[in-house]
């Protein structure tokens, strides 16, 4: 079951990637066709996933892993998902008051139960992250178009 | 004779000794971290090289991986588990003898092996660099094209469990280097109406992504699944100290493992972890003392520790004179070198010949630095490993990926792409895709189309021009060879098994 689940995800990848190379205009005459490589490419990936399908068909599933594996991979979903809100949040709200609110979170997730360390994580982090790269390294800190506690701090 | 100005010129700048001493000892500590690879924090204090001058960059982050390959003997050594993939052959015999109460004496043996056999694989490199450079300098767009081929076919047949999923891994790490403007003609691929899309997936947030983020959710699922305990070590007063006595037998295993390491490490793709075992199993052939193997001896952890220190330096030769990165590691490197405006190939030993002389003599000089320091510090090392509370770490490291990808650039389109990244890396590992060869494939990508493309215009369009040169041939043919030996081993493998059953 897994083996046909790799096998069609591969199967769907590599026709949208045949649909986009499909895309790219024409070469002019005299060049070489831009979407040659992707195409091929895509082509060849459409030829693995179907080995992978063939392949899948001569093995068995095991179930009990499965339901074994579930569990930790909604807490990698749940995770990528406060990852992704995390970053989208730079834009809104800048650097320090996403970091602030992500920290204990992800400090939770693996684990730490000090509620004094979780604390303490919403101010120390920010603004270690703040002062090694945006200070030390003179990196420009994105500006959240919201809400910015930078912006708010310096006045 | 290069080198020797270069190294007088290393040794006589405090800065960079401070950095190689510095990135020596980080390595050593990320590699001995279980979880934490050379490559992960390569790829982590990646942005913060672009603030520092190429040659102290390159230096601070190739010692940290040859270091980094080095550390990961100390926890296969202390903690049943190899602190990178290329120390899993040490761990057979490193320990049994922990566990007998000479895990001193076994990291001393890693130490001194590992000096021996990337000090074999630097000389090599130094000395054979040069002339390969001299022939690429020579070779045209469709020989070019060949080598990459072969390339991506070797890295994504040869490592890892499945044939089929390394290749599309590769095929994958191609398909992502498309998106963006052709070089060629500036058409859009893959852009989808996109802007950001339209300036391609970026090296360094894609690196940060696939080994650092990713790696953060493959934490996050060991922890999971982490049941039992470590079980204590025995501990015995001369159980630390190695004599020459006991060292001597494990010469000849260590040279001869420096040798097999170097050889492998020429071949993009195939890495430590296949020199260590073969290295391994080619030392228990030769031993007096095969019954021993596996169960505490010595020259058990010299052969792979050298062999898998030994690919180290050759491994540099593919990436610096072709722009062929023979490793996840050689990846990264080759990123620096693109981000300080130095074009990697044949025609680098033209244009930065002291540049790449600098780097080698920081090489050696992080050899020593390692070897010392492991010499004399690898049992604070591990003790100061234990102390590291994992559940903060890997937040922090989770923090820092976001951070580090936006610095590279200051762009949150990078951002965007690092998380994405993460998952996709994470998902790969789970279902036994091959990061390597992904990874790799996204860096070699652009060059390999380059020269493709050069190629069908050399021969208006007519691909026979790759057949047509006995060189590219000869690559090509290399390739279909790598595919066709890696489905023999599996073929040999099942049989061993259904036979092992039969007689069951």
């Amino acid at each position: 079951m897994r083996t046909y689940a790799e096998g069609l995800v591969l199967a769907v990848v590599s026709l949208v990637a045949i649909w986009g190379a499909w895309q790219v205009p024409a070469a002019s005459p005299g060049d070489t066709w831009a979407g040659i490589v992707p195409f091929a490419a895509s082509v060849a990936l459409l030829g693995l996933s179907g080995l992978l399908l063939v392949g899948a068909s001569s093995q068995v599933g095991d179930v009990a892993t499965a339901r074994a594996d579930s569990g930790a991979t909604v807490q990698i979903i749940v995770l990528f998902i406060i990852a992704l809100i995390y970053q989208q949040s730079f834009r809104w709200f800048g650097y320090l008051l996403p970091t602030a609110i992500v920290a204990p979170i992800v400090l939770y997730m693996f684990g730490v139960r000090s509620w004094i360390g979780l604390a303490v994580s919403v101010v120390i982090c920010p603004l270690v992250f703040h002062l090694i790269f945006f200070v030390l390294l003179g990196v420009f800190p994105p500006y959240g178009e919201v809400f910015d506690l930078l912006s708010w701090i310096q006045g | 004779m290069e080198i020797f100005p270069a190294l007088l010129s290393v040794i006589t700048d405090p800065m960079l000794l401070f950095a190689i001493v510095l990135a020596a000892a980080v390595g050593m500590i990320v590699g001995a971290t279980p979880g934490l690879t050379a490559s992960a924090a390569i790829a982590m204090l990646l942005p913060i090289t672009f603030y520092m001058s190429p040659l102290f960059a390159l230096a601070f982050l190739y010692v940290i991986g040859k270091s980094g390959r080095y550390g990961g003997s100390i926890a296969a050594i202390l903690f049943n588990t190899p602190g990178t993939a290329a120390s899993a052959a040490t761990q057979i015999d490193g320990y049994p003898l922990a566990r007998a109460g000479k895990a001193g004496k076994a990291m001393k043996v890693a130490t001194i092996s590992s000096v021996i056999g990337d000090l074999m694989g630097d000389i090599l490199l130094v000395v054979g660099v040069g002339f390969i450079a001299a022939i690429a300098l020579k070779l045209g767009p469709p020989e070019t094209f060949a080598i990459y081929f072969a390339a991506f076919v070797v890295i994504g047949s040869v490592i890892g469990k499945s044939i089929v999923k390394g290749l599309a891994s590769a095929l994958l790490g191609i398909l992502v280097a498309m998106v963006g403007l052709d070089p060629i003609s500036s058409e859009e691929r893959y852009t989808f109406g996109s802007f950001d899309l339209s300036n391609g997936i970026g090296l360094v947030p894609l690196m940060i992504g696939v080994f650092v983020l990713g790696e953060v959710f493959a934490q996050l699922e060991e922890r999971r699944k982490a049941t039992g305990e470590t079980k204590e070590n025995e501990s015995s007063a001369d159980g630390n100290d190695l004599t020459w006595e006991e060292y001597k037998p494990c010469l000849p295993h260590a040279v001869r493992g420096g040798f097999i390491g170097a050889g492998i490490g020429l071949l993009p793709g195939l890495g430590s972890a296949i020199a260590a075992f073969i290295s391994y199993g080619e030392g228990k052939r030769r031993a007096k003392n095969p019954e021993q193997w596996g169960n505490g001896a010595l020259e058990g952890v010299a052969a792979p520790e050298a062999a898998n220190n030994a690919v180290s330096g050759p491994s540099m030769a593919p990436l610096l004179t072709l722009g062929i990165p023979g490793s996840t590691i050689g990846a990264i490197l080759l990123g620096v070198f693109l981000i300080h405006g130095i074009q990697v190939g044949p025609t680098l030993f033209l244009t930065d010949k002291e540049l790449v002389y600098k780097l080698f003599a920081c090489g050696m000089l992080g050899i020593f630095a390692y070897g010392l320091i492991g010499y004399f510090g690898a049992t604070q090392v591990a003790r100061l490993i234990l102390k590291i509370p994992t559940n903060v770490l890997y937040p922090l490291i989770f923090m820092t990926a976001f951070v580090a990808a936006y610095s590279a650039r200051g762009s949150m389109f990078d951002v965007t792409v690092m998380t994405c990244a993460g998952f996709v890396g994470w998902l790969m590992r789970k279902y036994d895709f091959n990061i390597a060869a992904f990874v790799i494939s996204f860096v070699l990508a652009k060059g390999a189309e380059e020269t493709f493309r050069q190629s069908l215009l050399m021969s208006d369009g007519g691909a026979l021009i790759f057949v047509e040169r006995p060189i590219a041939l000869a690559f090509l043919i290399l390739g279909a060879g790598a595919i066709a030996f890696r489905i023999r081993g599996i073929m040999k493998e099942r049989k061993l098994a259904q036979g092992g059953l039969g007689d069951a």
